[in-house]
């Protein structure tokens, strides 16, 4: 039993469950303080989610975004840039995939796939300038991604508007994609699925895009653990110098951790425009800015834990939404609930009090009564 | 004949005179970055600490009718959301970006939140009858023909910006803290056994940080606007953090950058006059600092070459044979 508690995981993991603990405690204090029936908005928060077929839709749709994006931020954070232009790729991929999969004139078996790569191609070439920018010249990755942020909204909305925009309708929005290029339900086609498929395929739009997503995750796991790349990304996390002096090139590591990581941040934005909204439209990715961060802190840039990290944040995003629709509690209560989480994370000192009991092997029980710190 | 409308909107009085209210929000959060980059803490959360300080001094003049008192709860504002990160980071060990980014998070969401807690909307809060800081004349320069148009008659805060470009400056060179917050940002473990507090003086940059972040703030919702936007700050407090970089830890480099860009924005909007999308337009300032820092890191890596090669060519026996091949 005290070997299970003195296992660095089961530590962190302790460490992980208090802070979301705190988290969603503080949310609720703060719901009590804003709401007329605080009971029913938190209620509707925490449960709203399994309430019916298409919140849980919802759920698992809002989940399969932020697999892609905490992926995709855990390798940039592994290299240890603070690169956090995704939001920026994201939207343009979405919106490079939304138009080759409205207007590419082929056969949907090639446009599908012509779409994703659009996508891919377009992150990456966005991520070129902050990249080198950092590896070469040593500029801020975290302010450049920033601004490249910016550019990137106005200009996806400058392209929305002028080249897709669809007439006479309110909301600035292209046409819907058509149906043989919308990603299909993940449920497969077997006589006895019959029904549920044809459940899922009315309430939902979870794709196969989970197959995908597993694929992604294991990729990821793969990529940085078992491959000189992924060693390479480590080495330079943890002590560029050492790695520099280890003979690997440094600036390259950084340039290609940041453009792989595009690669991922784009089948968010594809799965976006494919799957969920379906066609191109104004604040299509609003709110996602940070939900890589959140979930590669929460993981500890650990690729295998993002499905449960995305699951868990998921199924808050989707439980703000049921809230803010039954109660007079703004949405945005998420945002304030990982934001106290991420500060509890990354607070290294914080949260002492788990790593104290669940360390008191004897000696160290000695050293705490004796009062000095190990 | 278009470019001829824009040269002579850019020589005009009134375009000198927006390029003074469009700096006045950069230059507050760079000031504050400036003072917190020197004692070795650069604050990452101005962008979120802006919406802060504009967010409660809206709501706090709506709610009293008190302008000066709303200007004064903005400030604490400001000054108590810094402190919450100068807690997580120097007391609990927060890595400083990341504590940043959770402190900006937390502040675009919980203004957003708070207002629609609030008044029931999520965008502005026009709904609201919410005060702007008064203009100032200045008394006879006013009266000269085109330099009172250019100078006179702005909100105060514009006024208040750059006269806490001096302040900084006299704060930085002239005082025993700033003696010390320097000391600490250039080497906290020299500062330490020279007897100086190092986490008192980085508290109190990230205090003073905190402070001017949130005027910053509440130039955009209390004089530039008179209203609270979700998302107000759009960017200043990360070009602030620019303007710190190429500033290199200097007031003057500091605000000559913050004005650089300042420049970028009201360009941006004489432009917005013309036929060109307003969307490539609005991206005018950002592209600007990216351009502005990756000009100022090509010549640093310059000076850091020369530097060396000097070095070098001086030392040339006594150096380890790997230092020498450049």
């Amino acid at each position: 039993m005290k070997k299970f508690f003195d296992s660095n995981n089961v530590r962190s993991a302790l460490r992980i469950i208090l802070a979301l603990t705190i988290g969603l405690t503080f949310g609720f204090i703060i719901t009590l303080l804003v709401s007329d029936d605080p009971i029913k908005a938190y209620t509707a928060f925490l449960t709203g989610p399994l309430s019916q077929l298409n919140r849980i839709g919802d759920w698992l749709e809002e989940s399969l975004t932020l697999i892609f994006l905490g992926l995709a931020v855990t390798i940039v954070f592994n290299a240890k840039q603070f690169y956090i232009g995704l939001e920026g790729q994201m939207i343009l991929s979405a919106l490079a995939s939304g138009t080759v999969a409205l207007y590419l004139p082929v056969d949907p078996i090639i446009r599908v796939p012509a779409a994703f790569l659009a996508g891919m191609t377009v992150s990456v070439l966005w991520a070129v300038v902050p990249a080198v920018l950092k590896a070469y010249l040593g500029a801020s990755e975290l302010v450049t991604s920033l601004m490249f942020n910016s550019i990137a909204l106005r200009l996806f909305e400058y392209i929305l508007r002028t080249y897709l925009q669809l007439p006479h309708v309110n909301g600035i929005m292209s046409e819907r994609v058509p149906e043989d290029a919308r990603l299909t339900t993940f449920i497969p086609n077997l006589p006895f699925l019959q029904e549920t498929r044809e459940a899922w395929t009315k309430a939902t739009s979870v794709s196969w895009m989970v197959y995908v997503a597993l694929g992604a995750v294991l990729l990821a796991y793969l990529l940085l653990y078992k491959t000189k790349f992924g060693y390479e990304i480590r080495a330079v996390g943890a002590n560029a110098k050492f790695a520099k002096y280890g003979g690997i090139n440094v600036n390259r590591t950084i340039v290609s951790s940041i453009l792989v990581s595009g690669i991922f941040a784009a089948l968010a934005g594809t799965h976006l425009v494919l799957a969920i909204t379906q066609r191109v439209v104004q604040g299509m990715a609003f709110g996602f800015g940070f939900e890589g961060i959140n979930i590669a802190i929460l993981t500890g840039n650990n690729p295998l834990g993002v499905p449960i990290a995305s699951l868990f944040y998921g199924y808050l995003r989707a439980g703000s939404d049921v809230m803010e629709r039954v109660s007079d509690v703004s949405r945005e209560l998420v945002f304030v609930v990982q934001a106290a989480v991420l500060l509890l994370l990354t607070a290294e000192r914080l949260l002492p009090v788990v790593q104290q009991v669940v360390t008191t092997d004897e000696e160290e029980a000695a050293h705490l009564k004796k009062g000095s710190v190990k | 004949m278009t470019i001829d409308l824009v040269l002579r909107g850019i020589f005009s009085t009134f375009f000198l005179a927006s390029v003074l209210r469009i700096c006045t929000p950069i230059i507050f959060p760079s000031m504050g970055g400036l003072v917190a980059a020197a004692a070795g803490v650069s604050n990452m959360a101005l962008e979120g600490i802006m919406l802060w300080g504009a967010f409660t001094g809206v709501f706090v003049s709506a709610n009293t009718g008190n302008v000066w008192l709303a200007v004064l709860a903005g400030c604490l504002a400001g000054i108590l959301v810094a402190m919450l990160l100068a807690v997580a980071h120097l007391r609990f060990g927060s890595d400083r970006f990341l504590a940043g980014l959770a402190v900006n998070l937390f502040s675009s969401g919980g203004t957003v939140f708070l207002m629609f807690s609030l008044i029931g909307e999520k965008g502005n809060t026009s709904t609201l009858a919410s005060l702007s800081v008064p203009n100032v004349v200045i008394p006879f320069i006013h009266d000269i023909p085109i330099l009172g148009q250019i100078l006179s008659g702005h909100p105060v805060f514009t006024y208040i910006a750059f006269f806490s470009v001096w302040v900084i400056y006299i704060l930085m060179y002239r005082t025993r803290l700033g003696v010390h917050m320097r000391a600490v940002g250039e080497n906290p473990a020299a500062a330490t056994t020279l007897g100086i507090n190092v986490h008192r003086v980085q508290y109190i940059a990230l205090a003073i940080s905190g402070l001017f972040a949130a005027m910053g703030g509440m130039s955009l919702s209390m004089a530039y606007l008179q209203m609270f936007q979700r998302e107000m700050a759009a960017g200043r407090g990360w070009i602030g953090i620019a303007a710190v970089n190429l500033g290199a830890l200097r007031p003057i480099p500091t605000l000559i950058a913050a004005m650089i860009f300042g420049f970028a924005d009201a360009l941006a909007n004489q432009l917005g006059s013309l036929k060109i999308p307003t969307q490539l337009v609005q991206s005018i300032p950002f592209l600007t600092t990216v351009i502005g820092m990756a000009v100022y890191s090509i010549q640093q890596r310059r000076v850091a070459i020369e530097r060396r090669k000097k070095y070098a060519s001086e030392h040339y026996d006594e150096m380890p044979e790997e230092a020498t091949q450049l």
